[in-house]
């Protein structure tokens, strides 16, 4: 019986390690330490279910386990706050008032189009309708939006940390030449460029890498 | 708050008493069996062991198996079962020889079994 106690708190402690160096990416709207409970705990009640050799006594041990380690971790995150940081992680900023704070991307195993998305759930278009944005520690995104926003067209990614979205190039009439001599305008090579955006009314959202981001304005062909 | 913690310890608290009871539990069933198995394992060796005994010994483990499976996964018990159903049926046959080397590999799982539940760096792991 002490022996499943003790393996029970094996895999939980290895299991919200891996959640932890995951990042906020896995997590979706639980505390690490939540979802490690979640995946765990139906798996838990199953096998003893299922597999009839297997005394239910096991099952119940393990579940009773979960139910003291999480009753243990809330405590510990209650008293003392290192704990809490250690445990659930802390919130990251992954847009301030320069832009995208690519570290943090990384740091959070998540790239701009990750962000994109994150934003256009959280009904932010633009990247720059936002001074800045979040991810909490359960991996929900939060930002301070600014008053007005930017458009009313929605905006495409052409590059996503160095890497050009072939398809979205041709949509806004974008050829090899005029890319290039558009890195060129800007000082930029196409592995620095963090993100470059652009709307239907031709609003370029661009950020080289260490530096603050641009608005520019480029013709584009059509609408969208 | 004070209700948490008190659930949290109460929990703590049942799972210690299962644990040192389970341990006990376990080490006691299995030295009963194994003392049974040991006179058993005697009598075949000195070839005065009737079916009758190994009979005894079966009713012995039939008991002890039914509280046994509270804490013993099923596939353990029903080696136990195997092993002893052979003997008995050895015996039954009068081929001590044959015989005394199931009651020997009983005598070994008597032994074994309740280590494979007890807290070691080789069961954890």
């Amino acid at each position: 019986m002490a022996l499943i106690f003790i393996r029970t708190t094996i895999i939980f402690i290895v299991l919200l390690l891996i959640m932890r160096l995951m990042g906020k990416s896995q997590i979706g709207e639980m505390q690490p330490f939540e979802f490690v409970i979640s995946l765990v705990i139906a798996e838990l009640a199953c096998i003893p279910m299922a597999d009839t050799s297997i005394p239910i006594f096991y099952g119940i041990i393990a579940i009773v386990t979960i139910f003291i380690l999480h009753q243990v971790v809330w405590l510990l995150q209650l008293w003392f706050q290192p704990v809490k940081k250690i445990v659930s992680g802390k919130p990251s900023v992954v847009i301030n008032r320069d832009g995208i704070d690519e570290f943090q991307l990384k740091k959070n195993n998540l790239d701009v189009s990750d962000l994109v998305e994150s934003m256009r759930v959280a009904g932010y278009f633009n990247l720059d309708d936002v001074y800045y944005g979040l991810y909490e520690a359960n991996g929900s995104f939060s930002a301070l939006e600014k008053e007005e926003k930017a458009s009313t067209s929605l905006p495409l990614m052409l590059i996503d940390r160095g890497k050009p979205d072939k398809k979205n190039l041709v949509r806004c009439g974008f050829d090899r030449d005029k890319l290039e001599n558009f890195l060129k305008e800007q000082g930029a090579k196409l592995k620095e460029v963090v993100a470059m955006t652009i709307n239907g009314e031709g609003r370029v959202y661009f950020q080289k890498r260490g530096e603050k981001y641009k608005i520019l304005n480029m013709e584009v062909r059509g609408k969208w | 708050m004070v209700k948490s913690i008190c659930y949290t310890l109460a929990a703590i608290l049942l799972c210690l008493g299962i644990f040192i009871y389970a341990e006990i539990f376990l080490n006691r069933q299995f030295e009963e069996f194994s003392n049974a198995l040991d006179t058993l394992y005697t009598k075949v060796e000195n070839r005065t062991a009737t079916p009758e005994d190994g009979y005894a010994v079966r009713t012995m483990w039939n008991d002890k198996k039914s509280k046994l499976q509270i804490l013993v996964p099923h596939n353990d018990i029903s080696y136990v079962d195997y092993w002893l159903s052979e003997c008995c049926g050895l015996l039954y046959n009068d081929e001590f020889e044959l015989a005394l080397g199931k009651v020997e590999v009983l005598k070994e799982i008597a032994k074994n079994l309740p280590q494979t539940y007890s807290i070691k760096v080789e069961n954890i792991l």
